[in-house]
This record gives structure tokens, C-alpha cells and sequence, in this order.
């Protein structure tokens, strides 16, 4: 019997066919289109550098907007990840989202570490090159306040300068997906497990740990996800949109840059093993992190299936804060998916926005 | 309006389930299996071993470039020390002829600054709410 509105099952079939047939001859087409295709463009949002100093870049993007919010915006990004995954492409771009809402946006871009930079701590970051940057901005934009927002250990940056500077130029705080419980990073502290993992032999011969180890950590995560993904990529090669936005994530995920060696011999013993910024022991530059003593709107934002900062690492965060405005989302969407691409702009981005817009002026 | 079902079950809908189906449970036993001390044990190993024909590399290496009268890259990388010293000492005195008043920011900055649009604008009425998509998000 056949359900009432539904087509006959031989046209069902016979379309079903069609519809497989010319997939799999356009698979061939655009297939070897994809072999021959150069590396997506990427970070393409006009923007001038305000400040450089080493490695690091302070961009500031040209404004979309006719007028914008009075407080500027500074993007912080991680250490470990370029930070072309905030511009990916237009229409993907959570810079262009921002600028076209009407945000004055800046952002530290750390780039990718020299071997002399193996020296860099977390004290480096978070008591003079923020500091600084937070400075270079309020003379550019002539504006006392300014909101940050961090991602992933950009977020960990953040909380850890807001911590030590409550009285600084931070008007609101926004994190994405910012550990705090190292505890709770279960596959990282097995395997950086004290007894096995020698952080020092590492750090003292190689300098700065080598981008191919962190991407074999990070793939590690989810051993099946490549192979899983090329054949989703076969099997999507006839559609162009699914094609464009592989290319993007898969060069970013593979995009990968040195870590700092003392600050990830740092990250490991202080963080990793001994868990001190929950513990509120963490101690930088001789001052004591406590996260209680951030008093400004807070925001954290958290993925459902985020496998690089799980959600067991991340949930205290906020119970920490001391703000009497503070905020924490769950949004469905993986470590990754949260910040950008087609679901970003549908989850986050206007959530972001509902958030700060408020506060911005 | 959901489609009407389909009287024939889609053997590529299945297969394309079947895959994340299989990845999920792949990912799941390979994390157990990757979370044991064992393993832990088995990739300091490993990270011993890499770390030493990384060094042992690097020294014969530095041997032969020595050799053949040509810069070692540690020679390099003191170089790009020095380079970084004195890159710092810039900074510093950047930014503190721009704390005594000179600004020492690039001249062409000026232009792009003075187009600027103004910080007049307000939240759409509505902002504040913060309410989020069914289904989508939890809050708390």
C-alpha cells in the first residue's frame, strides 16, 4: 500500500537513480577539479596592522558598518591555531559578522613562533603583550573601554589577564570554549600523564614543540574523523558548497604552528598536572590568579561536542567568575563548528550579539 | 510541511548513516583503548625516541655544515635571537616615547582613523533579551 501524497515507488526509483548517476558523474568532474585546485583564500577581511611586535600582529579591521558601537572589540586567538578561523571566508566570516552588526573590531593575532620564542610564558602573553595591545587600541580608537573576547586558550589568555588586571580597560569578557578544569581534558592529562611524559626532556631539545606533534595530538582525539570525512568528501564532491567548506576546515585543521616552548612546558606542569588555576593556586609574575576577582559582564560560551575542550573541562568556568553579570551557553556544534562555518552563524554569532550589543555602548 | 515517506528505504541514506555510525563507535573504542596507562606509556616511548633522532639529527648535522665552512642553524637561530633583542628594545623605546607624548604610531594610520564612522550606534530594540533557537542552546 502506498502512502497517501507519496510518489509511486517505481518513480521514486527511477528518480532516486538519476539523482545517483549524475552525482557520480559530476564526483569525477569537480574530483579532479578539487586535485587541481589551489588552496582556498582565506582571511580576506581589509584590515591594517596597528601594532606589530615579533611574531605578533594587532589588526584592526575596516569598519562595514555606517556607525559603530562605542566600546571596540579585541579578538584574542589561541596560541596553538592560526587565527584565520575568525575570517574564513566572506559570508563565513565571524569578523565580517561583527563589522556588519556594527562592532570596531581588533584582534591579536599571535603568528606563528620563531625558535627564539621558545622562551615565551604564559606571564609573557598576560602581563605584557595583552596589556600592551589593550594600550595600542585605546590610542587608536581614542576609547577608554574595550570588550574582549577569547577562543579557546585565547579564552584562557583572557580570563588570566582580566584576573590580574580587574581594574584594567576590559568593559565585558566573552570566552569560547575556555578550559579551566584541566581535569576534566581526560585524554590530553592521560597522556601527558607525569610518569611517562618527560615536558622538560621535550622542551629543553626541541624548543618549541613541533606543529606536526600538536597535529597528532589533536587528530588523536578522534582517530576515525579523516577517514570518515574523505569519504564524506567523495561522497559530497558534486556539491560545491560542501566541497568549499572542507577545503577551508581541513587546511586550517592542518594548519598548525609551533607551541611556545616554556609556555607548554608551563601549560603541562601548572595546568595539566597540578590543575592550579582551578585550585586557584596559579601564581604569574609573582601575583596570584584568581579568577573571582573578574567583576565585568562575563560571557562563556560552550560546544555540545567539543572534543579538544570537553565539557567537563569547561562548565566551572563560570561558578568562578565573580561577576554578579555573568552568563553560560551550551550550544549544540563540535570545538571547531561552534566558531565558524554555516552553523556558527546560526548558533553563536547571534547569540554573541544579543549579548554585547547592550553592553557595547 | 515534512515530506511524505518514501515507500522504498534509500540504500545510500542507510550507507551514509552506517558511516557516522561507524565513526562514532571507531572514535569510542580507540579513545578507550588510547586512554589506558599502557598507551600513555607506549607514547612517552615514542616521544622519547622522537626527541632523541631529532638531536642526534641536529648534531650530525651541525658536524657537517661545520665542515663544509657554512652557518649551523644554531648559528641561525642566534642570529634570529639578536634579531628579537633588539626588535624588543624598539618596542620599548616605542612605547615609551609614546607614554612622554610623541607618537611614534605610523603616519598612515592618520587617514584611515580620520574616516572613520562614528560610535553613535544603539542596540536594536529587542538586544538584551538573549533568548536562543529552540533546541539550540541551554543557558544558564
Amino acid at each position: 500500500m502506498t502512502t497517501p501524497g507519496a510518489a509511486p515507488a517505481g518513480i521514486v526509483i527511477e528518480t532516486r537513480v538519476r539523482e545517483e548517476v549524475e552525482r557520480a558523474l559530476l564526483r569525477n568532474v569537480k574530483g579532479l577539479e578539487y586535485l587541481s585546485a589551489g588552496a582556498p583564500e582565506m582571511g580576506l577581511t581589509p584590515k591594517d596592522v596597528v601594532y606589530a611586535r615579533g611574531t605578533l600582529r594587532l589588526y584592526h579591521y575596516r569598519p562595514l558598518a555606517p556607525e559603530v558601537y562605542r566600546v571596540p572589540v579585541l579578538l584574542v586567538m589561541s596560541l596553538v591555531s592560526k587565527a584565520y578561523i575568525l575570517d574564513l571566508t566572506p559570508g563565513q566570516s565571524f569578523i565580517e559578522f561583527l563589522l556588519r552588526q556594527g562592532y570596531d573590531v581588533y584582534m591579536i593575532d599571535w603568528g606563528v613562533p620563531r625558535p627564539a620564542d621558545k622562551r615565551l610564558r604564559l606571564e609573557d602573553y598576560v602581563l605584557d603583550f595583552i596589556p600592551d595591545c589593550l594600550e595600542r587600541i585605546r590610542r587608536d580608537s581614542g576609547e577608554p573601554d574595550v570588550s574582549m573576547i577569547g577562543y579557546c586558550m585565547g579564552g584562557l589568555l583572557a580570563v588570566l589577564y582580566e584576573a590580574l588586571h580587574p581594574d584594567g580597560p576590559v568593559k565585558n569578557l566573552a570566552c569560547f570554549t575556555t578550559p579551566v578544569n584541566f581535569e576534566g581534558m581526560t585524554l590530553f592529562s592521560q597522556w601527558t600523564d607525569k610518569r611517562y611524559f618527560d615536558v622538560d626532556r621535550i622542551v629543553d631539545s626541541l624548543g618549541n614543540v613541533p606543529p606536526e606533534l600538536m597535529y597528532a595530538s589533536f587528530e588523536m582525539l578522534k582517530p576515525a574523523a579523516r577517514l570518515a570525512g574523505q569519504v564524506r568528501l567523495w561522497d559530497n564532491m558534486w556539491n560545491d558548497d560542501f566541497v568549499k567548506g572542507y577545503r577551508m576546515f581541513d587546511r586550517w585543521a592542518a594548519d598548525q604552528i609551533p607551541f611556545p616552548g616554556e609556555c607548554f612546558r608551563q601549560t603541562v606542569k601548572e595546568l595539566m598536572w597540578e590543575n592550579r588555576l582551578y585550585k586557584n593556586e596559579l601564581v604569574l609574575g609573582g601575583r596570584p590568579v584568581v579568577l573571582e576577582r573578574i567583576t565585568v559582564p562575563f560571557l562563556h560560551v560552550m560546544a555540545e561536542h567539543d572534543h579538544i575542550v570537553p565539557y567537563a573541562s569547561a562548565k566551572d568556568l563560570v561558578a568562578m567568575i565573580g561577576s554578579a553579570d555573568k552568563k553560560e551557553l551550551l550550544l549544540k556544534g563540535g570545538h571547531v563548528s561552534l566558531v565558524a562555518g554555516p552553523n556558527a552563524s546560526r548558533r553563536l554569532w547571534p547569540q554573541l550579539d544579543i549579548w554585547l550589543s547592550g553592553r557595547s555602548v | 510541511m515534512a515530506e511524505p515517506a518514501s515507500p522504498i528505504p534509500d540504500p545510500v541514506a542507510a550507507w551514509r548513516a552506517w558511516i557516522s555510525q561507524s565513526e562514532q563507535q571507531w572514535n569510542a573504542l580507540l579513545n578507550q583503548a588510547m586512554g589506558s596507562d599502557q598507551y600513555s606509556q607506549l607514547m612517552g616511548r615514542m616521544m622519547e625516541t622522537y626527541v632523541t633522532m631529532q638531536k642526534n639529527m641536529a648534531e650530525s648535522m651541525s658536524r657537517y655544515l661545520g665542515a663544509l665552512n657554512m652557518p649551523t642553524r644554531t648559528d641561525i637561530l642566534t642570529l634570529g635571537d639578536r634579531l628579537a633583542m633588539i626588535e624588543d628594545r624598539l618596542a620599548g623605546i616605542e612605547r615609551m616615547l609614546s607614554a612622554a607624548g610623541t607618537s611614534a604610531a605610523p603616519t598612515d594610520r592618520a587617514p584611515a582613523a580620520a574616516m572613520r564612522p562614528p560610535r553613535t550606534k544603539q542596540p536594536a530594540s529587542g538586544a538584551g533579551t538573549e533568548t536562543a533557537p529552540a533546541g539550540e542552546c541551554r543557558g544558564t
